[in-house]
């Protein structure tokens, strides 16, 4: 049972994007057979904002940690955004990402430093990020350049628009960087902390470099759906809680950490994005998206669960 | 031998010392809240805090039973909502169908957590992982059902038992302390309580003294849902109806409080003692904040400062017995 990173992360991928394909073709054929460049258009805007904080999510985690804190820091990053547009775009975008900077900084700390257990850590966070988000912008307010907004959101040729541009990017970014010296790291420390620490890798500066990534990450999905919805809010991000760990999941990225590929985690991300097309065009009420949300959720991890002791059970009787 | 007791002391400095700490910071908390406004220590005022406490603290029963196994319940929320929205839908305020409604609510309750449980000890699926799809499953059936908009309201009964007065008492405080002492002795002086301090200690050396670990997750989750069940009956009776996402509010407070009480979020150290004045404390401090006005940006800032401080501050008592 020794590590195979590679192997084991493209079967991940690989599971991911069957689900994806599968759900796409059910929602081609519910719309009739028909898609557009429009309809290419609004799936990458829909789920750029998503695709980036799984992203981050996705660092974390596997370094077998878990981050809560990464959808209100969405939610603090969009509101700075919003209220300082208006003086200088320049100046909005980095003041977003210096704070984003920080937020992910203070996770850091909490667990590298401090050696907080994640999940407390992130919760206090996620407390102190919603309350920053609410004291900076009471209520949905803020400008954004026209201009932007409709760059960012409809820009481009008609094949290939600005929203697939940055998804891909952001996808590429995150596959490179897996394949560097801290993406290398980065699976050791998930898989075996103690082994990758003795064998000379820096276990609290790689998982110093995951928290900060993730909040930078979330900072530009906060950023991207402020941009394109033309507006702040403060708990925009509350529910990306949840959706940032769903797509993780769903992405075939092991929990405990060690395992899974950039690649299904953005599978991860389009499926649950299209789940809400689905939902529209199957004439469903959009009560049914978090159900199905949750069940999805709960419903692969549950089966890879039940498929690993089914292989193992098979393995064993053939010794 | 020698080991043993060893042991034993370590884990009872911070379950002794976290309780006093916050019942301490409590004491203090009342002293500032008696400068800011006349009459804060007054009994009837702490009988009245200890009310509006009692919706926490029971839903933080749940939480500490599932954290003392190494667990934790993000499912809370929808839980409560869902318990509530169906104990009116059925009731519509309606005496006669009292019985029915209290039932389907814990029944919800519980059913919802026995499937974290059954997916946490037969899946193997990571508690985080579980209880926040299951919030999202809840949250959606909560919405097929109502259609969005929930209906009813509470009986006149329950109003009474979480807004009534027995003499001079609060009648949910005599429920709460009620549930209080049943809890700590189910968790410190029967077989279950100690199965579940074991499950969370060492999983494996449990497992080797013959627990049966899975039937102690499943049932440590069900309680939770049962729990969550309980405060959604209970706090409809305070708002007298139910609405959407009036669940939100019991998550990070819950656990907070759990961790408050000088519970271990890793299992196998706290009690419910704690958690109790844990639930107390944050209720007071909410109210302290409101009376010098503090915005709830500031007050959600303030109680994630909280929570890290208490962590690192409990850590620092066992350290020093190293």
């Amino acid at each position: 049972m020794g590590p195979r990173p590679s192997g084991a992360a493209r079967q991940g991928a690989f599971g991911a994007t069957v689900t994806f394909i599968v759900l796409f073709v059910v929602d081609f054929l519910l719309k009739g057979g028909h898609f557009s460049a429009f309809d290419l258009k609004t799936l990458c805007m829909n789920a750029l904002p998503l695709v980036l904080v799984a992203l981050g999510q996705f660092f974390v985690v596997l370094t077998n940690g878990i981050d809560l804190s990464l959808g209100p820091m969405m939610s603090v990053s969009g509101a700075i955004a919003a209220l300082t547009f208006s003086t200088s775009p320049i100046g909005a975008v980095l003041l977003a990402m210096v704070a984003a900077a920080g937020g992910g900084l203070a996770n850091a700390i909490l667990v590298v430093r401090l050696r907080l257990p994640p999940i407390l850590a992130t919760l206090a966070t996620m407390s102190i990020f919603q309350g920053v988000a609410l004291v900076i912008l009471p209520s949905p307010e803020g400008t954004v350049p026209a201009g932007l907004t409709a760059f960012l959101t409809n820009g481009g040729p008609a094949l290939l628009p600005v929203p697939l541009v940055l998804l891909v990017c952001a996808a590429l970014a995150t596959g490179w960087t897996m394949t560097t010296r801290f993406g290398i790291w980065l699976r050791a420390v998930g898989g075996d902390e103690g082994a990758a620490r003795s064998s000379g890798v820096a276990v609290s500066a790689v998982k110093f470099g995951a928290y900060v990534l993730a909040a930078l990450l979330a900072g530009l999905g906060g950023l991207y759906l402020a941009i394109a919805t033309a507006n702040g809010s403060p708990t925009i991000g509350d529910s990306f809680i949840l959706l940032s760990i769903a797509a993780v999941v769903l992405g075939r990225v092991a929990i405990v950490g060690g395992r899974g590929s950039p690649l299904g985690v953005v599978m991860g991300a389009l499926t649950l994005t299209i789940i809400g097309s689905l939902l529209y065009f199957a004439n469903l009420s959009s009560f049914y998206q978090s159900l199905i949300n949750g069940l999805i959720l709960v419903g692969v991890v549950g089966f890879d669960m039940i498929r690993k002791r089914f292989l193992l059970a098979v393995r064993g009787g053939r010794q | 031998m020698t080991n043993t007791r060893r042991m034993r002391n370590s884990f009872a400095r911070p379950v002794v010392l976290a309780p006093l700490t916050i019942t301490g910071c409590t004491v203090l908390l009342f002293l500032v809240g008696s400068i800011l406004a006349r009459g804060f220590m007054a009994p009837s005022n702490v009988l009245m805090l200890l009310a509006l406490s009692a919706d926490l603290g029971i839903a933080a029963i749940g939480e500490t039973v599932v954290i003392l196994t190494g667990g934790i319940d993000l499912s809370i929320a929808w839980n409560v909502t869902a318990a509530s929205i169906i104990f009116t839908g059925i009731t519509q305020g309606n005496e006669g169908h009292l019985w029915i409604g209290v039932a389907a609510g814990l029944g919800v309750g519980a059913l919802a957590g026995l499937a974290n449980g059954l997916g946490i000890a037969k899946l193997n699926i990571s508690p985080i992982v579980m209880t926040l799809g299951m919030n999202n499953i809840m949250q959606g059936l909560t919405l097929i059902y109502s259609q969005g908009t929930p209906s009813g309201s509470a009986p006149a009964s329950i109003k009474e038992i979480a807004t009534g007065w027995l003499g001079p008492i609060p009648i949910i405080v005599l429920v709460w302390i009620g549930l209080a002492i049943v809890v700590s002795a189910c968790l410190h002086a029967t077989r279950g309580g100690r199965y579940l301090y074991s499950v969370g200690e060492s999983p494996m050396v449990s497992r080797l003294t013959g627990i049966d670990n899975d039937f102690v997750l499943i049932a440590a989750y069900t309680v939770s849902g049962f729990c969550a069940g309980l405060t959604g009956i209970l706090f409809t009776g305070f708002s007298s109806m139910s609405f959407l996402g009036m669940g939100d509010q019991f998550v990070l407070p819950a656990i907070a409080a759990v961790v408050l009480g000088g519970a271990s979020i890793y299992g196998g150290r706290g009690s419910y003692a704690g958690t109790f004045v844990g639930a107390f404390f944050l209720t007071v401090l909410t109210t302290v904040l409101a009376i010098v006005n503090i915005s709830i940006g500031f007050r959600n800032i303030i109680y994630g400062l909280v929570i890290i401080a208490a962590v690192l501050l409990y850590r620092a008592y066992t350290r020093e017995r190293e």
